[in-house]
């Protein structure tokens, strides 16, 4: 994938006056190794960023360079417009937060404690800190969740409940700018969603800029408005989530198969990390060819791909839930468009796949003149020998809208086939039939 | 209620270095009742007549010997408990301690080079404490690079450095003794520890390092609870952390310095007391400075109180007094450290 240009016309978008975060050709690393090579990215206020990557891909280290953590070898820094190495610790701690994986304290202190602590950048000299330090101190662990544990030692608590008083100590700091270390990792799932609830309002709401690592694509997908995914030390491809969460991605930079596909009414991305479809694997070459159609061939293909099989499907109509279905295994599929019937062209190509299948399998779809063809050229390869399984849970008669020939035509299969009874079953012969390796 | 108990924290512990005073000047050769030691003092801060019936020998052995020492003792005490905490929230490690990191030793060899250049082996109290506290501070900064690895100081790196470090210092110290002539009773005096017979020019010499340390600390107070969470933490909340490092270590040393110039090797104190008060008064440096000073100086003037009487009319070191009780505790905090250690494991 081809790294994209995030020049000046994104840059622009973060406003005159430099809100926001602004990074640009940046390497950085320890020592000899170097972690981030030409890093380009920006985080706008009002939004939230989301930074995804497998590990060693440098994410904690890009929020580290942001926070002044580890000065950059070259590159650009800018900080509501400010390069943070140019300025006290102090200041560079009023513009942005950071809320790391982990603070372990090496003595027991309260939790309210903790959290005044987030109001050092602000305060002058020792003492016991202004109202307005108390006042926010209240705000943020209010916003956390944590105020009902106020005056419990940190170290009492649970994982979870430490999370989020580091938390409030980052939104005690009161800063523009907010960098989260993989905020979610020892929160259950209420917690999680009202934490990222919490931090996605902090953006839209009250205009900070948001940059947060995750792990999981699936809350990345829902919580960011735009996203980069760094490998290596680069950024490999960025922009909102459903340009950049994709089936392409999850393969290329985490190297494993998944399912990408729209859920809810935002439509953003889902990821579903899938079985392993990689057919060479378990049988060979062994393949299986599908015909199905108005979801009836769906757990077919979905029990064959799991068990090792490589899976043709078709002839199927475009948009047909098998079609979706196929698609979203990542299977070879032959389609024509919605409504048409099935040309001669498409019908040959099926017959080339069929004729070379292991095994082939004739769902109980809905048969129409639209799709009739398939029959057809079921019934002539199961002639040549090809081992054929019926899938029969639903009569003939009953789905049969060609006026007689579908029955025909299907009984005439029936007497060169097994004809079984689910899916389950279909696809346990089919196993039996050509063993694994 | 904890909340109570840290508030009155404060106050109580006030009010027993008060009660530690008057005891430590009411025991010795001849009994002086806290009463009496009282309106004595009040007589001598110009608040009150001088008090009928108490025969002149009495106001001199308070004035002369009993007082000098028992405020020396709460000096030395306040500084080495402050020091201790100073050490325990900058190595992030509640196990430090001036005496077990090695910066007492180094105190030591800072004061004995000096004692043995001294004109005349006239003890000038300025330029031992002086050259203490350039010993300190040069033990305490090598320490804390060889003992750090990572983002902390684990406790047996940092025990073994200190360890190893005390242990060149002490042969360089016997060296030094070995080659010293006549000096070597005084250097050997000094060494063990001690309060005896310092008077108020002690008193005079090492003041002004106890309370500008002291106040330092005090006023790093909010920012020593930033370095307990880690170097990078305190980073990310403000704090410019190699600065305050150096700064705290010099503060550390300036107040062992201090305390081994006039008093020798006093060890545990330092440990023991922000350990014990943290417990009470929490783990905020703000509540826990005021406390400890308060808790050491209390502490050493008993521990020295138990030296000169214990066993009367000889005089046990002070040092081995305040051992005997810390050694102990420093065993059973070793042991705890380790099971909790095991338990994270």
């Amino acid at each position: 994938m081809p790294a994209r240009d995030f020049g000046s016309g994104r840059e622009a978008m973060t406003g005159a006056d430099g809100s926001g975060l602004v990074i640009r050709g940046l390497s950085a690393g320890y020592g000899e190794q170097l972690v981030l090579r030409g890093v380009s990215a920006v985080a706008s206020a009002g939004e939230v960023t989301g930074l995804i990557g497998p590990n060693g891909s440098g994410k904690t280290t890009l929020v580290r360079v942001a926070s002044r953590g580890l000065k950059p070898r070259s590159g650009v820094v800018r900080v509501q417009g400010v390069d943070p190495y140019t300025v006290s610790s102090r200041r560079a701690a009023r513009l942005v937060s950071v809320v790391p994986q982990e603070v372990v304290p090496a003595f027991s202190y309260s939790v309210l404690e903790m959290v005044l602590m987030g109001r050092a950048p602000h305060r002058s000299g020792w003492g016991w800190g202004s109202s307005e330090d108390w006042v926010q101190s209240r705000r943020a662990m209010a916003a956390a969740g944590v105020q009902h544990l106020a005056d419990r030692p940190l170290a009492e608590l649970s994982g979870g409940e430490r999370q989020r008083v580091i938390l409030a100590q980052a939104l005690a700091q009161d800063a523009p700018v907010l960098l989260l270390d993989e905020p979610t990792t020892h929160l259950d799932l209420r917690h999680v969603v009202e934490i990222l609830g919490l931090v996605r309002s902090l953006a839209r709401h009250s205009g900070k800029t948001v940059l947060a690592i995750f792990h999981d694509l699936n809350l990345a997908s829902a919580y960011c408005d735009r996203v980069y995914a760094l490998a290596e030390g680069e950024v490999v491809t960025s922009g909102t989530p459903g340009q950049v969460i994709t089936r392409d991605l999850v393969r290329d930079v985490f190297g494993i198969e998944a399912d990408v596909a729209p859920a809810g009414l935002a439509g953003r991305p889902w990821v579903t990390v899938g079985p392993a479809i990689a057919a060479e694997d378990a049988r060979g070459m062994a393949r299986a060819h599908v015909v199905g159609g108005a979801g009836r061939g769906a757990a077919v293909m979905r029990g064959l791909a799991e068990s090792g099989f490589a899976v043709s499907v078709g002839v199927l109509h475009a948009g047909d839930t098998d079609t979706a279905v196929a698609e979203r295994l990542n299977l070879l599929r032959l389609t024509v468009p919605p409504f048409s019937d099935i040309d001669a062209r498409t019908a040959g190509d099926c017959a080339n796949l069929m004729e070379g299948a292991s095994v082939l399998v004739v769902c109980d779809a809905p048969f129409g003149p639209g799709n009739v063809e398939n029959l057809r050229l079921a019934l002539q390869t199961a002639s040549r020998g090809v081992r054929t399984l019926l899938l029969e849970q639903v009569p003939i008669e009953e789905r049969d809208f060609t006026g007689g020939e579908a029955t025909r035509l299907w009984r005439s299969l029936a007497e060169r086939a097994a004809v079984l009874r689910s899916a389950e079953e279909i696809v346990s012969e089919a196993v039996s039939a050509i063993p694994s390796r | 209620m904890p909340a109570t108990r840290r508030r009155l924290a404060i106050p109580v512990l006030a009010g027993i270095l008060v009660g530690a005073v008057l005891v430590g000047v009411a025991f010795g050769a001849v009994w002086i009742s806290p009463w009496t030691s009282l309106r004595l003092i009040l007589w001598k801060l110009h608040l009150e007549g001088r008090p009928a019936r108490v025969p002149l020998s009495t106001e001199l052995i308070l004035f002369q010997l009993r007082l000098p020492r028992v405020l020396l003792a709460a000096l030395v005490g306040a500084a080495l408990a402050t020091a201790g905490a100073v050490f325990q929230a900058l190595f992030r490690n509640p196990m430090a301690d001036p005496a077990i990191i090695g910066v007492s030793s180094g105190a030591a060899l800072g004061g004995i080079v000096v004692i043995l250049l001294g004109a005349g082996g006239a003890l000038d109290a300025m330029g031992v404490s002086g050259a203490a506290f350039v010993g300190a501070l040069l033990t305490a900064f090598l320490v804390y690079r060889l003992a750090r690895l990572g983002p902390s100081v684990q406790v047996a790196t940092l025990l073994l450095a200190g360890i190893a470090v005390a242990a060149i210092i002490s042969a360089a110290i016997s060296l030094i003794m070995t080659f010293s002539g006549q000096d070597i009773r005084s250097i050997y005096f000094w060494l063990l520890g001690g309060l005896g017979a310092r008077g108020w020019q002690a008193m005079a010499a090492v003041t002004p390092f106890v309370f500008v340390g002291m106040a330092v600390a005090m006023a790093s107070a909010s920012d020593l609870n930033l370095t307990a969470l880690g170097e990078e933490r305190a980073a990310q909340l403000g704090l410019e952390v190699e600065r305050f490092k150096t700064l705290m270590l010099g503060t550390g040393s300036l107040l062992t310095a201090a305390a081994v110039s006039v008093s020798g090797l006093i060890g545990f104190v330092g440990l023991m007391t922000p350990h014990i008060l943290r417990l009470v008064v929490g783990a905020d440096h703000r509540r826990l400075l005021p406390a400890s000073i308060l808790g050491g100086a209390s502490f050493m003037i008993l521990a020295d109180l138990a030296a000169r009487t214990a066993i009367r009319p000889e005089e046990i070191p002070v040092g081995a007094v305040t051992a005997v009780l810390g050694g102990p505790f420093f065993l059973y905090l070793l042991r705890r450290e380790r099971r909790a250690a095991g338990a994270r494991a």
